[in-house]
């Protein structure tokens, strides 16, 4: 059992002023000439220091009441099929660039990348109850939007508060840092992802890889690309995946490789830690992305459930005013004029 | 305060003073009653001349009636002052004290008596003391004195050192207290007083006995010890109450009898016509 603590404990000096009733009486005295003769009440006795007792009650639970005493909820441990993510989503300018859309209609409007984005990383969300999602945003410096916790309202605000702001510099290394640094402190219970939404356009040092490196292999976290893919920029998987159905020319293919973004993916191979990219400018990309997510982070998740405090004072509250209640009654038969 | 009648107290014995007043006395005198008949020559008389003593005397002497002299009683008010006396319920206890003291005095005037008057708490008050003398003012001295006391004391001891003060010689006590006392004390004070005539006039109160509230719950505080009491009153309660105090009247009965007197009881306020018709009962 938890230990019990007060709120405001400082109330509790005054307990020894619930001393009081046993000083005074309480009850409207009258003289009376001659009491050496007045017969012996036991129940006149017991009621006397029934009411004593009765306001010394009563003033103990509302002082105890006014200290407000809780414990501590505790945490539970729960288990759930899940992974911690943390979503790394860039918002610098190129991501308020209009995606590519597939049908050509005149009813189709053209949406953002960092909308589209927003959008599957919502249906994303949706899609993964007992995921613990935390969301850092970066443009030229990462913003701690919302630590990984498992409320998932607070994820959803901060994705749905990302805009694009360009100011021209893409501080991925940091934002990576500093998605990984929410692992800190928190025990390996489940799949830890870091979920880079971007489109590229950003380089790492290769004194920050090393750096990147060393903070991946210690918290034992997975990368994940989720290229937002517009139009006009190339598919960086074509440097992995071969064997495509359709033919893409050398020229093209050594255009792709000095291609960013296609350096990029290199980049996190090279860093030389578990890694996926996925390629997302439709519904399909995801459904892929969230299976093959699934597939990776099949290993349950114990995760910590903070319970709320449990606060006692509505208990004394309860029960001072039951108190008060027969106090009441007791002063409803006082006796105000000694006559009949 | 309403004009009472005057208290016509009467009394079965004869007082010993030489005062002309209301009662047969025992000394020679103008009075009512035959007490002998002597010769003219002793007791220098012709106007009481006994002409049929004179003409059946074969001597020849000259006879006159000697007669006893009606002669004043004193009348004597003995006061509790205890702080019991202070109680005020229906009634203000003191005052009804006071009534009956000033209603006495006029009454004694009235009737040629004198009227003295000690109180006495834990100790005799000698503030409020009237030597006895036939005083016409002695009511408003009473009213006077009375305001300025202020009962207190855990009991009433005082009262034995006031008999000393008390004339020699038999005279009518009114023994004015709630007779709330250790038992045998009031025996103790008849046996010292047991050559006056005491008639202990018992202040009673409705509120305490009567008149009891018939359920609730208060704090009785004793007006003497101020000890404290938490009372709930219910029937049961009542009863046992009422019984109690019905068998303190009865205590009180009880000693005074065994000095020959009987207590009058007053409940809440005095009446004089009261008092007198207790005279007539007890004289008869």
């Amino acid at each position: 059992m938890n230990a019990i603590h007060f709120f405001k404990p400082e109330l509790l000096w005054l307990l020894p002023l619930t001393l009081l009733p046993l000083v005074s009486y309480g009850v409207k005295q009258f003289n009376y000439p001659g009491l050496e003769d007045w017969p012996k009440d036991l129940l006149s006795d017991w009621l006397r220091w029934g009411v004593r007792a009765l306001a010394v009650l009563t003033l103990i639970s509302l002082i105890i009441a006014a200290a407000a005493p809780f414990t501590e909820g505790g945490t539970v441990i729960r288990v759930g099929e899940g992974a911690e993510i943390v979503v790394v989503l860039d918002r610098s300018g190129s991501m308020s660039e209009n995606l590519q859309a597939n049908d050509q209609s005149v009813n189709a409007k053209p949406i953002s990348k960092i909308e589209a984005s927003r959008k599957v990383l919502l249906r994303f969300m949706e899609q993964r109850p007992a995921d613990t999602f935390g969301v850092v945003a970066f443009n030229a410096a990462p913003i701690s939007v919302a630590p990984l916790s498992a409320d998932r309202e607070l994820a959803r605000a901060a994705l749905k508060s990302a805009e694009s702001n360009s100011s021209g510099f893409t501080a991925l290394n940091r934002a990576l840092a500093m998605g990984l640094d929410y692992f800190n402190g928190r025990p390996f219970t489940a799949t830890r992802l870091v979920m880079l939404v971007s489109d590229g356009d950003a380089v790492i040092e290769p004194e920050d890889r090393v750096i990147l490196k060393n903070l991946f292999r210690q918290y034992r976290a997975k990368l994940i690309w989720v290229y937002v893919h517009a139009g006009v920029e190339k598919n960086i998987l074509s440097s992995v995946i071969a064997g495509d159905n359709e033919y893409i020319p050398q020229a093209e293919l050594d255009q792709v490789e000095i291609n960013q973004n296609v350096a990029m993916n290199r980049l996190f191979e090279d860093l030389d830690i578990p890694y996926q990219a996925f390629e997302v400018n439709s519904e399909a990309g995801l459904q892929q992305a969230v299976a093959e997510i699934e597939r990776s982070t099949n290993k349950p998740t114990r995760y910590e459930y903070r319970l709320p405090r449990q606060d006692y004072a509505i208990y004394f509250y309860l029960l001072a005013m039951l108190l008060l209640g027969a106090l009441f009654w007791l002063k409803q038969i006082e006796i105000r004029a000694w006559k009949p | 305060m309403p004009q009472q009648p005057l208290i016509h107290y009467h009394v079965r014995w004869r007082p010993s003073g030489h005062q002309p007043g209301a009662s047969r006395g025992i000394v020679a005198g103008i009075g009512d009653q035959l007490r002998s008949v002597v010769l003219l020559r002793d007791h220098p008389d012709p106007r009481r001349l006994d002409l049929r003593a004179s003409v059946r005397d074969p001597f020849a002497n000259i006879w006159v009636r000697d007669f006893n002299l009606n002669s004043a009683l004193k009348v004597i008010v003995l006061v509790d002052t205890s702080a019991s006396m202070g109680y005020v319920g229906q009634v203000n206890r003191m005052h009804v004290a006071q009534e009956i003291a000033s209603q006495l005095a006029l009454s004694a005037y009235r009737s040629g008596d004198a009227f003295g008057l000690f109180a006495a708490g834990e100790a005799m008050n000698k503030q409020c003391m009237l030597p006895p003398k036939a005083n016409r003012g002695a009511w408003l001295w009473v009213n006077h004195h009375f305001s300025k006391l202020k009962p207190q004391g855990q009991h009433a001891n005082g009262l034995f050192a006031a008999v000393p003060y008390l004339p020699q010689r038999r005279c009518l006590v009114f023994l004015i207290s709630d007779f709330r006392w250790q038992a045998g004390k009031l025996k103790q004070l008849l046996k010292k007083m047991a050559h006056h005539d005491v008639v202990p006039v018992m202040l009673q109160d409705p509120a305490e006995m009567d008149a009891l509230p018939k359920s609730g719950i208060a704090i009785l505080r004793d007006t003497e010890t101020g000890a404290a009491q938490f009372v709930w009153m219910r029937e049961s309660l009542k009863k046992q109450m009422q019984n109690l105090r019905a068998q303190h009247v009865r205590n009180v009965e009880e000693a005074s009898r065994k000095y020959g007197n009987k207590p009058f009881v007053v409940k809440g306020e005095f009446s004089s016509a009261l008092l007198t018709k207790y005279f007539m009962e007890r004289s008869a």
